[in-house]
């Protein structure tokens, strides 16, 4: 036991070192780098890595006789958490999110050292020392707490209230509700249940599974699957017409939403919010193609009151293109980016 | 001998009486069923053969029917459609509402609890415990009584509101829901009469085949409690997804469409799991402030053990109440895209992420309150010290469930992350993390319960070991299923993925059926460290009780806005629009105010009616009081 903790212990010391490492520059951030596909797994999988070189830590500790006080613990595993979230996780997580994150941690610690009463009691007892123990120390302490607390709850109380000149907060809607139906080019399309009319097998008929057959498959990067080349000559159906819309989209799409749809296109940066970003999971693989087709024709002027605060510059690509265009670049879009339509069936 | 004969038959006759209550309404209802509900026929509409019959086509069930009722009226922003005082009508009626919803769900829920904790008590060998069972029953009915007066009180008051400042819509409504609304105000009438039966024929007929009599008449009490909240249920499933009714609103003859719309269902399993859950966090947060307030250690142990009883309780609806949420969402996404779109990634998500902060801090106070229970139990110890491992996969479930999927952020902020979505936490944002989130945080729920069923007991059998083993392993494969099928949720059309839940969910729940049962036939005739001293738990514990009774109090106010709102201005979706001056979505800021101010309401009028029941407890008499369980009678078998 004592050797598998030490191990432990080992793992969890070189982590904080070199998370301390990259917050002072001196090892490179990229020394452990997230991985593209797998960060969200990599992110929970490095806390629990940290969390059992603590508990080894302390269980060496104690084994040692210098055990750490539980205070002390309780305090820095939080500044920990806020540490590794602020300077591990790029790019920076939004202060909105980060407050959250401290809220459930600051919970979470709280719940750990009160979980049982003689833990309870080793933690709160410096918190009652500084209140009503009678040496010098103490004293001297609960002196600095009465001159620092009101002076930082007045600082906090002044920057709150201060005038700012930043930009207001904002809370977008990403997805705002679509209407039940949709006119382009004097067709009407009910939402619910069009159909890509170009998503079809070698017998023209609508198939989605079919299709799904002939994506980009994810991995560790994308790549097409095999004989599903677009731009092979002989391809015929449902890829040809991949090809068509991706000839449109580098035509028309691309300056904004970059050559990997990631939208990172040329222009990108000149617009605040940049344009969507289609090979993130939270896009378009969350929506059904109508709902893509309905956002393409009628662009960020035809969004919904809903869509409130409108941050959003796309053209109405129903006066550029074609009901047919719109369908073939919104596969395109699909096949690149190796997600599927959203049904409900 | 005679006498007891004599009071058997008038038990018989009270059943009997309760029964023909309950079928009453029904026989009632039939002719009117018959005449396809009797509502009113629509203007310059004669009966007689040579009279025209106008057909309109159902706008849900796409069947034709007779016209039998006037179209929705198309209101203006007038006091004639929208008489009001010189403030904004739908905060009154909202607070109407709640505060009937919070007392009726908890009058629904407490009967209950004690058709379960009286059964339980007529069951057990243990003649002791039998009568702690009992007293903790009738305690329950007791605070449900006041709160039924109150129920009442708030109905009166949201109809008058309704009639007063919606006068052209709840006409419409009741044109409509005419033959329902009668027939729930019958079951009103039969739901009060069985209540006062059974509450004041508790003491005459608490043993043998009279307890049985009395315990049948909470099942009636209950059944007919459920069908009052069905009809409820139908007038707001209506509203959100009406039916049998063509596009104008008229209605076209058949009542069963109109009461079964896509939503009614969903809504009412929802319901009775809310209720139970929310039923079972006020009486647990009474226990709690009797505890706290508690002058001796016999009073302290009782409301300990009351305390813990009704968490229990309540947690065992909380647990698959997600579940159910999760099919009424899904039955609503069936039902309108838009309307799901609104509610889960559009207008109203924000909404959600705080709804899913409240879910995490009812099973984080759950937990927390089962280890602090933990610490009453001796031989405990030896689990208390693996807590630490517990609150991190709470918390990692939690942080991963409340992760929002439109970040709050600064134009400055947006840029930093170079797009809306950041690369990292958007994967958290998205429904496939969430499940695993939160089937997680209850596996890890299950998980506590299990240590706390053997917190101060050491297993007897010959195989414990490999059933140790055994049950180690399941936690650790359940946990690895949750988590795989979370990541490999991103890799599968999402119709696929809506299907994951399934084996998500089953993960989840073998955990909880297996193990509890396999943990039982390990521990039957287990060597006991030491029994539960009932009192001995620590005033953290109650404040956790507490704490799980506002967030269930907030989170009902939370998801009963979220569900009428999601009509936006619509009264009657897509049928009956509003064009009063409110008719716009509250800033979720104002939003959160509002149910800030109801939950404060509904717990200081509670406060009130628990300070009743103390008054009551003073009154009783002594023989009343001997049955209450003191702490050296507590057995330590108790859970």
């Amino acid at each position: 036991m004592k050797a598998l903790m030490s191990v432990v212990a080992l793992i969890g010391v070189l982590g904080l070192l070199m998370l301390i490492g990259m917050i002072f520059g001196v090892i490179p951030s990229n020394t452990v780098r997230l991985v593209e596909g797998y960060m969200p797994m990599q992110v929970l999988s490095e806390l629990a890595i940290f969390v059992a070189g603590f508990a080894g830590l302390s269980y060496l500790a104690n084994s040692m006789g210098i055990a750490f006080p539980r205070f002390w613990q309780g305090v820095l595993f939080w500044v920990f958490i806020q540490t590794y979230l602020k300077f591990r996780i790029y790019p920076p997580i939004p202060f909105s999110v980060r407050a959250m994150y401290g809220t459930v941690s600051f919970v979470a610690v709280f719940m750990w050292v009160s979980a049982n009463e003689e833990d309870w009691k080793k933690f709160r007892q410096p918190i009652l020392n500084v209140l009503d123990a009678n040496t010098g120390f103490h004293k001297a302490l609960r002196t600095m707490y009465l001159i620092l607390l009101p002076l930082l709850i007045g600082g906090f109380s002044f920057m709150t209230m201060k005038p700012s000149v930043d930009e207001p907060i904002e809370l977008r809607t990403v997805h705002p509700a679509p209407p039940a139906s949709t006119k382009v080019h004097g067709k009407t399309y009910t939402l619910q249940t069009s159909q890509n009319p170009y998503r079809v097998n070698l017998e023209g008929k609508y198939d989605q599974d079919y299709s799904n057959k002939l994506i980009v498959e994810q991995g560790m990067g994308r790549l097409m699957a095999p004989n599903a080349n677009p731009w092979d000559e002989k391809a015929e159906g449902y890829l040809k017409y991949v090809r068509e819309g991706g000839e449109i989209f580098f035509q028309n799409c691309h300056f904004c939403h970059g050559d990997n749809l990631n939208g990172r296109g040329l222009h990108a940066f000149a617009f605040n919010p940049i344009p969507a970003n289609f090979t993130d999971p939270g896009t378009i693989a969350q929506l059904q193609e109508t709902f893509i087709f309905w956002r393409v024709a009628k662009g960020g002027i035809g969004l919904p009151n809903e869509g409130f605060p409108w941050a959003s510059v796309m053209p109405p690509w129903e006066q550029h293109l074609t009901t047919d265009e719109i369908w073939k670049v919104i596969l395109f879009e699909y096949w690149h980016t190796g997600y599927y339509p959203r049904t409900w069936d | 001998m005679g006498s007891v004969t004599r009071t058997k038959l008038m038990s018989i006759m009270a059943l009997g009486a309760m029964i023909g209550l309950l079928l009453l309404p029904i026989l009632v209802a039939i002719p009117a069923l018959a005449s396809d509900g009797g509502a009113p026929a629509a203007d310059g509409k004669k009966e007689g053969g040579d009279a025209k019959v106008e057909k309109g086509k159902d706008v849900y069930y796409k069947t034709e029917g007779i016209v039998s009722g006037p179209p929705a009226p198309k209101t203006t922003d007038s006091e004639k459609d929208y008489p009001r005082y010189n403030f904004e009508s739908r905060v009154l009626l909202w607070f109407a509402n709640q505060q009937h919803l919070y007392y009726g769900s908890f009058v629904l829920a407490v009967p209950i609890f004690c058709m379960v904790i009286e059964f339980m008590g007529v069951v057990t060998k243990d003649k002791a415990m039998a009568k702690r069972y009992d007293q903790l029953a009738y305690d329950f009915i007791k605070i449900s009584l006041t709160a039924y007066s109150l129920t009442a009180i708030l109905g009166g008051i949201l109809i008058f509101t309704f009639l007063t400042l919606y006068p052209a819509f709840f006409q419409y409504l009741s044109g409509i829901f005419r033959p329902v609304m009668h027939i729930y105000a019958l079951m009103f009438v039969a739901e009060s009469g069985t209540l006062y039966i059974y509450y004041y024929g508790w003491d005459k007929m608490k043993e043998g085949f009279l307890k049985w009599i009395h315990l049948s008449m909470s099942v009636v009490l209950n059944v007919i409690g459920t069908i009052l909240m069905f009809l409820a249920n139908s007038w707001i499933g209506f509203m959100m997804s009406p039916a049998g009714v063509d596009e104008q609103g008229r209605y076209l003859g058949n009542i069963w469409h109109v009461i079964h719309t896509a939503l009614w269902n969903p809504l009412n399993l929802h319901r009775i799991l809310g209720n139970m859950a929310f039923g079972g966090g006020v009486v647990a947060a009474y226990a709690a402030y009797r505890f706290l307030s508690a002058k001796t250690d016999e009073e302290r142990a009782h409301y300990d053990w009351m305390g813990y009883i009704a968490m229990a309780l309540g947690v065992a609806f909380l647990i698959p109440l997600p579940f159910a949420g999760y099919w009424l969402m899904r039955e609503v996404y069936a039902y309108r895209q838009q309307m799901g779109i609104t509610l889960m990634g559009g207008l109203l998500a924000w909404l959600f992420i705080i709804q899913a902060t409240m879910i995490g801090i009812l099973f984080l106070s759950t937990n927390y309150y089962l280890w602090q229970a933990l610490g009453r139990m001796r031989g405990a110890e030896k689990y208390q010290r693996y807590i630490k491992y517990l609150v991190f996969l709470l918390t990692c479930g939690f942080l991963v469930f409340i992760t929002p999927h439109t970040i709050v952020m600064t134009p400055a902020e947006l840029k930093a992350m170079g797009g809306q979505q950041h690369p990292v936490l958007g994967n958290y944002g998205v429904m496939s993390a969430k499940n695993g989130g939160i089937n997680v945080i209850i596996t890890t729920t299950v998980l506590s319960f299990v240590w706390y069923m053997r917190g101060n007991k050491v297993s007897t059998v010959s195989w414990s070991k490999f059933g140790n083993i055994f049950m180690g392993c399941f936690f650790f494969f359940a946990y690895l299923n949750i988590i795989l099928l979370a990541i490999y949720g991103y890799y599968i059309p999402a119709n696929v993925r809506v299907g994951l839940s399934v084996p998500q969910v089953a993960t989840t729940l073998s955990c909880l059926f297996f193990m509890f049962a396999l943990n039982s036939v390990m521990m039957k005739g287990a060597k006991q460290m030491g029994p539960i001293e009932w009192g001995k738990i620590s005033a953290r514990s109650q404040y956790a009780l507490i704490m799980l009774a506002t967030a269930f109090t907030w989170m009902m106010g939370l998801m009963g806005y979220i569900r009428s709102s999601v009509r936006l201005f619509w009264h009657v979706n897509e049928i009956m629009r509003d064009n009063s001056p409110w008719a716009y979505t509250h800033t979720v800021g104002f939003a959160a105010n509002m149910i800030s101010a109801n939950v404060l309401f509904f717990w200081i009028s509670i406060m009130f009616v628990f300070w009743l029941g103390a008054l009551a407890a003073k009154k009783a008499p002594v023989e009343a009081k001997a049955a209450v369980p003191g702490r050296a009678a507590a057995p330590a078998v108790g859970h």
